[in-house]
């Protein structure tokens, strides 16, 4: 199943990308035409040919073909604009835009479950009132607005954060403090963006759980037991209300993903999401291709993931599928 | 709160016990609402006899579970308990439940004043084993973890279940009646010396009802306890329980040994009670419902609370409310102004109550 929608969308990206106006063929054409005005039609395509590695000749059919081949070998194709391979390109910008994002989850799970368990242990009051409608208010604003408003304000206004980057540029990339430091000084305004935004929902949602749990016979009977409340807020409220978030974090993930693209580009910073915006602009089809299918393979991985684990985190669910008991 | 004021409440006290564990004064819980004061136990007070079984009957609404509550102070929120409930773990010691400390309480609770709740599905934290709840009551409390689990398997197997299948398994795992059994396992754990039990069998079947009643002698018998029962089911809970009190409107309107309830109940509303119930015996026609409806717990009539719907009430019963007093027998008390008319005016419809069996 899953890796049947991994091809599917293969396919469809494939179908999609080339159905774009322009491609990387005439846009290196009419390149090299308006340069060398005096060339032939036939020594330009050579050209581009011996260039771009792709021949402009070729049909659609055979182009699908030769890319699903190599796709299946693991070959991913060369970039059209850099000299790299796709793979190389990926393995370079992958692991930025996984540590930005789990910076962002880390973040907004901290805060969204500790706000939103605080929020429903004190259901009604002001904090609960004030803090939900911050949590609306900020669940609405699109993380490139924010990204957007933080730029403005704490780049160029304060200049308390970096404009744009992964890390300054005067630090050695390695497995110093100094380098680490500066790529976590650099993810920040990134990660806030994602943050800022995202928190709200779930707080809300643990919020709205959490209140359902508390009102629970068996948080009643555990009080009575003479349970600990921190013994009732963790293993009792917690436990529970977490659970049914379970899948929509995973989810989250997925959306982060795409979300990368435009905050990756709003911040120069060379994630996967970069490099996905800039091939488009570059009608870099391998590139494209390339980060396209990490985004949806990455969707795919951690819907997989959220499906396989819920069964082992809840007791209820692991025993359905061995004696089909509701 | 004025439709109360006029209301006389003070009965003499004549419902004590020789040894009792429980005591409870005055027992008063109110839920201030937007449409004026719900008053949802109204200035009850009874003896809980040491190692006696009490049954407390009442119809849905009368405030049972709000008597069991107040016996743990643990009314929920934002109900208000007033009164005094005095516990004495023997005869020398008292202790005033509504007055200990926050600690104090946590340590009374399941330790010497246990409860099992109705519904005990969702008694149990649906993400834990069973077992998990044993140890963690145990831990709570500071006792030997693995003294108590080995009581805990006891106590299981007391109750007729597999201890170790039961305490590795998920609530969700366990049968209705099993969990039940399990509940009531893990309210004894501690060792308690009262075990209030608030309607435990109401949502499992006859039998099995049956087969949890009698459990329930056995484990009496062997740990000593004192067991406060209460449910709607009157004939079910007539054969185990040593005296029963009836709750109506808030309040308790007879109290006296299981038998002579049974036989000579004095109450209108305990004799109308019995009438209603199904009874396999009984044809359909016989069963009895009682007219009218159960007053609402803001606005409880004036006088004797049960006279809108009583066939015996007069001016006298409007105008007052009527005061406990002694009827055949003195442990057998009942509020109300024309209890010895109430067995002519309404007869049981089937002479069965008394021999029952």
């Amino acid at each position: 199943m899953a890796l049947f929608t991994v091809w599917a969308v293969a396919t469809l990206t494939f179908a999609m990308i080339r159905a774009m106006p322009g491609g990387p063929v005439e846009r290196m054409v009419q390149e090299i035409a308006t340069q060398n005005p005096a060339m032939s039609r036939r020594e330009i395509n050579a050209m581009v040919e011996q260039r771009l590695s792709i021949d402009p000749d070729e049909t659609l059919t055979e182009a699908y073909i030769s890319y699903m081949s190599g796709l299946a070998r693991g070959d991913l194709g060369e970039s059209t604009f850099y000299s790299d391979s796709v793979a190389e390109i990926i393995i370079q910008s992958l692991p930025w835009t996984a540590f930005v994002m789990s910076i962002s989850i880390l973040g907004m799970f901290i805060l969204g479950i500790g706000l939103g368990a605080l929020m429903a242990y004190k259901e009604g009051s002001t904090f609960d009132v004030g803090s939900s409608v911050v949590a609306i208010f900020l669940s609405s604003v699109p993380y490139y607005i924010a990204a957007i408003a933080l730029i403005y304000v704490l780049a160029l206004e304060w200049s308390v954060f970096p404009l744009s980057g992964r890390y300054a540029r005067d630090v050695t990339p390695g497995f110093s403090l100094e380098f680490m430091a500066s790529a976590l000084y650099h993810a920040t305004l990134p990660a806030a963006s994602f943050i800022i935004t995202a928190w709200g929902g779930f707080a809300l949602g643990m919020r709205g759980n959490s209140i359902q749990v508390l009102g629970q016979d068996y948080i009643r009977v555990a009080r009575l037991r003479g349970l600990s409340d921190r013994r009732i807020a963790l293993r009792y409220v917690g436990r529970n209300a977490i659970l049914p978030m379970w899948t929509s974090f995973l989810i989250i993930i997925g959306f982060m993903f795409g979300a990368s693209i435009i905050l990756e580009e709003i911040f120069s910073y060379r994630g996967i999401g970069f490099y996905m915006f800039d091939s488009i602009d570059r009608r870099d089809y391998p590139v494209m291709m390339g980060t396209f299918l990490v985004i949806t393979v990455s969707v795919v991985i951690s819907v997989l993931i959220a499906d396989l684990t819920y069964g082992k985190i809840d007791p209820r669910v692991s025993e359905g599928g061995k004696d089909e008991s509701y | 709160m004025s439709s109360q004021e006029s209301t006389q409440r003070s009965k003499p006290a004549s419902y004590t016990t020789p040894d009792p564990i429980v005591e409870i004064r005055d027992a008063e819980v109110y839920f201030e609402m937007d449409r004026g004061v719900s008053r949802v136990l109204d200035n009850v007070s009874v003896d809980i006899e040491r190692n006696e079984i009490l049954g407390v009957v009442g119809e849905s609404g009368s405030g049972k579970s709000m008597l069991a509550s107040a016996m743990l102070d643990a009314v929920v929120d934002p109900g208000i308990l007033e009164g005094t409930i005095t516990y004495r773990p023997d005869s020398e010691t008292a202790i005033d439940v509504l007055s200990v400390s926050k600690d104090e309480l946590r340590k009374l609770r399941w330790e010497e004043i246990s409860m099992v709740f109705q519904g005990a599905m969702s008694s149990f934290n649906p993400t834990m084993k069973v077992g998990g709840h044993f140890e963690e009551t145990l831990k709570a409390h500071d006792y030997d973890v693995g003294e108590g689990m080995e009581r805990a398997r006891e106590l299981l197997a007391d109750l007729y279940l597999q201890p170790e299948r039961v305490l590795e398994s998920f609530p969700h795992e366990l049968s209705g009646g099993m969990q039940q059994r399990a509940l009531i396992a893990l309210s004894v754990v501690l060792e308690p010396n009262v075990l209030v039990m608030d309607e435990p069998t109401a949502a499992l079947d006859l039998l099995m009802q049956r087969s949890i009643l009698s459990l329930l002698e056995t484990l009496k018998e062997k740990y000593e306890l004192s067991i406060v029962f209460i449910t709607h089911d009157l004939p079910l809970i007539a054969e185990l329980a040593d005296r029963l009190a009836v709750m109506y409107a808030f309040e308790l309107v007879e109290i006296g040994p299981s038998e002579e309830i049974l036989r000579d109940a004095a109450h209108p509303y305990t004799r109308s009670l019995l009438n209603s119930t199904p009874n396999l015996d009984a044809p359909l026609s016989e069963m009895k419902a009682i007219e009218g409806a159960a007053p609402d717990p803001v606005n409880v009539p004036d006088g004797c609370s049960y006279h809108p719907r009583c066939p015996l009430a007069d001016e006298e019963c409007v105008a007052e409310d009527p005061d406990w007093r002694p009827t055949f027998t003195d442990e057998h008390q009942v509020g109300c102004f024309h209890w010895d008319q109430a067995a002519d005016a309404i007869p049981f419809n089937i002479d069965n109550q008394g021999g029952e069996r």
